[in-house]
């Protein structure tokens, strides 16, 4: 591994972490779609900030870009309060305009302009290395990296500092307001730290990129637990993961590395999506079985325990009457009969001592909906499975 | 080449021709189907399904290995389909919320459409050139048959509309009830759905996968502002879309060096900031205008409501009283006075004045006119 | 008690929300020309049950029919009027176009409404009392007004037996006389009235029927016999005591 490779995986890898941060943040806050806003729309301000110094690494960029981040966030807000378009219209409408007049910018410059579309789009990590910081003619490693790395630096301070407050108003604004932290300042702080960020990775995996970063870690994250820190330590551990493995994907198949970086995000999420132990989309299917078996068990029960007259416990009723498949009814007849809760006589089905206590517990829940009560009974039920 | 030489060109020029009708097409069944995605509340779906149809342009490339349009709008349409349902999938089984899910489906699909699209270009036999066009869209690749085939689906879309009309309009604005009146809602829901990913993918071509959600939206939500009238709505979309596509593509032509889709998108936004101020029933500007009028009128129904509880009190409603009696009250001022004297609400003779009959009436029918709105 | 008929019969239905039950084992008949609240506490089921009888939510057992025949059949006698907050009163229609929606049931797929349809439209505009708003913008309307809009649709349907969800919620004193005074006139034309009650010191006055409903059916009946401190309790869970005024 050469030096400008490890350099390249270490900038990849700081921008992911510096992503995953406030990604976590945004995702939780369901203002996900907000970091796909900022990310087109501070094009304009780069490409402004570009024409008055001539210097992509001059901070003039930074500063213009995140203006133009803030100009967007105002704007939706803006014609969000006017109601002439739903809120999600607003956004729709405002990060094209700005990332048009972006587009167009570049393309009418682009004789004098190092900038261009592509670029836009995928960043030029490869290049990273190339773009040194000196001081006194001394190397202090490359540009992007020191960008990155001072982002970071403030994103974990703020991070730190503010743990407790971020917590609570993602959480339960309503008792964060009343706890006297201001729900605007943390939203806006919020904002600004995605739009900084949002420059600072701008150049190494370029805008559309920028939002699988902050998005998919986090995403991936949230399926697999509940809790904030686990949850941040993930997404950047995922972040982490895929910028590593990104870079060699992409070495191996000489393409864009922050299109293989995310290309693995996706691949990671859809593992996750399909096999996380409890939110996986497999363990979902497999319990949404078998609570219908459950809740028709129940119903089942139930429907014995309401009625006293012969003609409403009779087998053939379920059928009928319940409106279920015979096949479906058989195999909740069965399940009760296999855990001795009814008994059958000549066709008329009866509950037994423990069909009735079950299904007395049963209705306590269903009556008081508390859901302490849940917790017992999902235990009875694993019991019962057989 | 200017703008008007353009318009000469357009009258002469096949190829020209060709393509300005074709952006025209685009622009009317976007503008059409755009207004379902903004009143069904998924505007932003269409965003993340033009993005998730990268990664199938570039596969069906690699697969098949032409570069012919129709080929690689399949390969569009499937990905961005599979993009589509694994949004639903995501939401509906996982708890992640929906904004979640179209952010992560657009990057992750188009970061993938990226990758290939890089390796695509480092191949060696690599007549690729032609895949760049549907990140901004290259209306000068238009062609004739392209052009046909778009105005073919959007007659049978155009058609399916006009047949269907009662029913989507009832599914857009109240599907339940629509379910309870017998209405195959999912059928309905399915055909919208289906009609919206196709305009999608037509529009590829000409605007690109990163600006084509706009494409869809910007013209219906400047259309919403002129009428209160679905149908009016739809056709004033269209023509909007249209004009857009037009305009954008004949300026992006006379210029060197810029794709079709960013002009395309800034024309519709000018369409949409033009009409977001100047709607006359819901725009910025002359909601302000009527605000501060309705903040004169209400200075003036006050004064005149006050000089109504003097005037009452006297059998003759004409009885005069004195200008002074009125100083203490707030919203009074000489100009108010001569406002009412000029409506006949009111007579003023020296330093008297006197309710009319007129304005004896208007400002008891004031009084009850709140009280309705108030309802 | 003489014979009577039932306008609708729910048997043993169950319906679940992502697998969490919400209405168990329900069974109820609804007498031919009644006035019928259905009572219970938030998160009762009260919409739930509603809008499983109309087919909007699929139960997971049971059945449900109208004068003797599954929903299906038997649609064009049901009329139903939505939670108000259920659509968006932005969307760019007038008060008359919501009305004939009422009429798209009737006409079923692709056959458009005509003047027979406006006709009747016009008319339930007129016994709501909204004829001379028919074209204003829905979103213009106050939500009085839009509850009118939403009832005039209901009556649209010219339908045997009406449902609706909370009619009375965010609505001034005036509009809900007035609701009440057309309900009333459909129960003298012997229609069946089922209808979603948040407000229980009302009961008495404008009910004859009502089904009191907390994931169980607790009870049904005549308001005179069954609306009592008694069931009330049941129902709510807590001691409940209204002034019944009679």
């Amino acid at each position: 591994m050469t030096s400008a490779q490890l350099e390249i995986q270490l900038i990849a890898s700081l921008v992911a972490i510096a992503c995953a941060i406030p990604g976590t943040f945004l995702v939780l806050r369901k203002m996900a779609l907000i970091s796909d806003a900022i990310s087109h729309s501070i094009l304009p301000g780069l490409v402004i900030g570009f024409f008055i110094t001539h210097d992509l690494g001059s901070p003039l960029l930074i500063i213009m870009a995140a203006l133009s981040g803030v100009v967007t966030v105002v704007l939706v807000e803006f014609i969000q309060k006017t109601k002439l378009v739903k809120e999600d219209t607003a956004i729709g409408l405002v990060f094209p305009a700005m990332f048009s007049i972006g587009v167009i910018l570049i393309s009418k410059n682009a004789n004098d302009i190092h900038l261009d579309t592509d670029v836009v789009l995928l960043g030029e990590l490869a290049f990273a290395p190339f773009d040194r910081f000196l001081l006194d003619g001394m190397d202090l490693g490359p540009k992007s990296l020191w960008t990155i790395g001072v982002i970071l630096i403030i994103t974990l301070s703020l991070l730190f500092a503010f743990f407790k407050e971020l917590k609570i108003s993602t959480f339960d604004a309503g008792l964060a307001t009343a706890l006297g932290f201001s729900p605007a300042v943390l939203h806006y702080g919020l904002m600004s730290v995605a739009s900084v960020t949002t420059v600072g990775a701008f150049d190494a995996v370029g805008a559309i990129l920028v939002v699988a970063l902050m998005i998919a870690p986090a995403a991936t994250a949230y399926l697999l637990t509940d809790n904030l820190k686990k949850m941040l330590l993930l997404s950047v551990f995922f972040g982490v993961f895929s910028a590593i493995s990104g870079y060699w994907l992409a070495h191996w198949l000489d393409a864009s590395i922050s299109g293989s970086m995310t290309t693995i995000l996706g691949m990671v999420f859809l593992l996750v999506y399909l096999f996380a132990p409890k939110r996986g989309l497999i363990s979902v299917l497999y319990r949404n079985k078998q609570q219908q078996i459950e809740v028709s068990l129940l119903t089942f029960l139930l429907h014995l325990n309401n009625h006293t007259e012969k003609n409403e416990r009779h087998i053939n009723h379920l059928n009928e009457h319940i409106n279920w498949q015979k096949v479906r009814s058989k195999s909740v007849v069965d399940l009760a009969l296999r855990n001795n809760m009814i008994t059958i006589d000549k066709d008329i089905i009866s509950l037994t001592e423990k069909g009735k206590n079950f299904t007395d517990k049963a209705i306590d829940y269903i009556i008081t909906n508390d859901d302490s009560k849940i917790e017992s009974i999902k235990e009875d039920f694993f019991l019962f499975r057989g | 080449m200017s703008f008007t030489e353009y318009f000469e060109l357009l009258f002469n020029d096949y190829t020209l021709r060709t393509i300005s009708l074709g952006t025209a097409i685009l622009g009317a069944i976007c503008g059409m189907l755009g207004s379902f995605a903004v009143l069904r509340k998924q505007s932003l779906l269409g965003d993340a399904i033009s993005h998730a149809a990268l990664p199938g342009i570039a596969i069906a490339f690699l697969i098949t290995g032409t570069k012919e349009t129709n080929v690689l709008l399949i390969g569009a349409l499937i990905s961005g389909l599979i993009g589509a349902f694994w949004i639903r999938g995501i939401t509906r089984r996982t708890h992640l919320k929906s904004d979640t899910a179209l952010g992560l489906i657009l990057s992750i699909f188009f970061g993938f459409g990226m990758l290939l699209l890089t390796y695509i270009q480092k191949q060696p036999n690599a007549n690729q050139a032609g895949l760049d066009k549907f990140l901004f869209g290259q209306a000068a690749t238009l062609l004739a048959r392209d052009v046909w085939f778009m105005a073919t689906v959007t007659l049978v879309c155009l058609l399916v509309l006009l047949l269907f009309w009662k029913e989507f309009k009832i599914l857009l604005f109240d599907a339940d009830y629509a379910k309870t009146l017998g209405f195959n809602t999912k059928m309905i829901d399915t055909l919208i759905t289906s009609f919206i990913v196709l305009a999608i993918v037509l529009g590829l071509q000409t605007v690109g996968v990163v600006l084509m959600s706009a494409m869809l939206l910007a013209p219906a939500a400047a259309a919403r502002q002129w009428t209160n009238s679905l149908g009016i709505m739809v056709v004033l979309a269209a023509f909007f879309g249209a004009t857009s596509g037009v305009i954008g593509t004949a300026i992006s032509a006379s210029q060197n060096n810029l794709s079709t889709g960013p002009v395309i998108v800034l024309v519709a936004a000018a369409f949409v900031v033009f009409s977001f101020i100047f709607s006359p029933s819901r725009g910025l500007l002359f909601r302000q205008i009527r605000f501060v009028k309705n903040r004169k009128d209400l200075q003036l129904h006050k004064t005149l409501a006050f000089m109504f509880d003097i005037a009452k009190s006297h059998e003759n409603i004409s009885h005069p009283h004195t200008v002074k009696i009125l100083n203490n009250f707030h919203g009074y001022t000489r100009k108010s006075l001569s406002k009412l004297e000029d409506k006949e609400y009111i007579r003023v003779e020296g330093l008297m004045w006197a309710m009319t009959e007129k304005g004896f009436h208007f400002a008891e029918n004031l009084y009850n006119q709140q009280v309705e709105e108030n309802d | 008690m003489k014979q009577q008929k039932f306008a609708v019969t729910v048997d043993d239905l169950t319906v679940a929300y992502n697998y969490k039950p919400v209405l168990w084992d329900i069974d109820l008949a609804i007498p031919e020309g009644v006035m019928m609240a259905i009572v219970g506490p938030n998160g009762a089921g009260k919409s739930t049950l509603i809008k499983a009888i109309l087919g909007i939510i699929d139960p997971i057992a049971g059945s449900v029919s109208i004068y003797g025949k599954p929903y299906k059949k038997q649609r064009k006698l049901v009329g139903y009027v939505p939670q108000k907050g259920s659509v968006d009163w932005d969307f760019p229609t007038t008060a008359l176009d919501v009305v004939l929606m009422g009429t798209y049931g009737s006409l079923g797929w692709i056959k458009r409404p005509g003047k027979k349809e406006k006709k009747t439209a016009l008319e339930s505009l007129e016994k709501v009392g909204m004829l001379s708003f028919k074209d204003r913008q829905i979103s213009q309307l106050s939500g009085g007004q839009q509850q009118r809009v939403f009832l005039a649709r209901a009556l649209a349907q010219d339908a045997a037996i009406y449902f609706m969800d909370e009619p009375f919620q965010g609505v001034d004193a005036t509009t809900e006389i007035a609701i009440i005074n057309i309900l009333k006139e459909l129960r003298k034309e012997g229609k069946t009235v089922v209808v979603v009650h948040h407000d229980l010191q009302t009961v008495p006055e404008y009910f004859d029927w009502v089904t009191f409903l907390n994931v169980k059916k607790i009870a049904t009946g005549p308001v005179k016999e069954i609306f009592n401190d008694d069931n009330l309790t049941k129902t709510y869970g807590i001691n409940y005591k209204v002034s019944v005024q009679k």
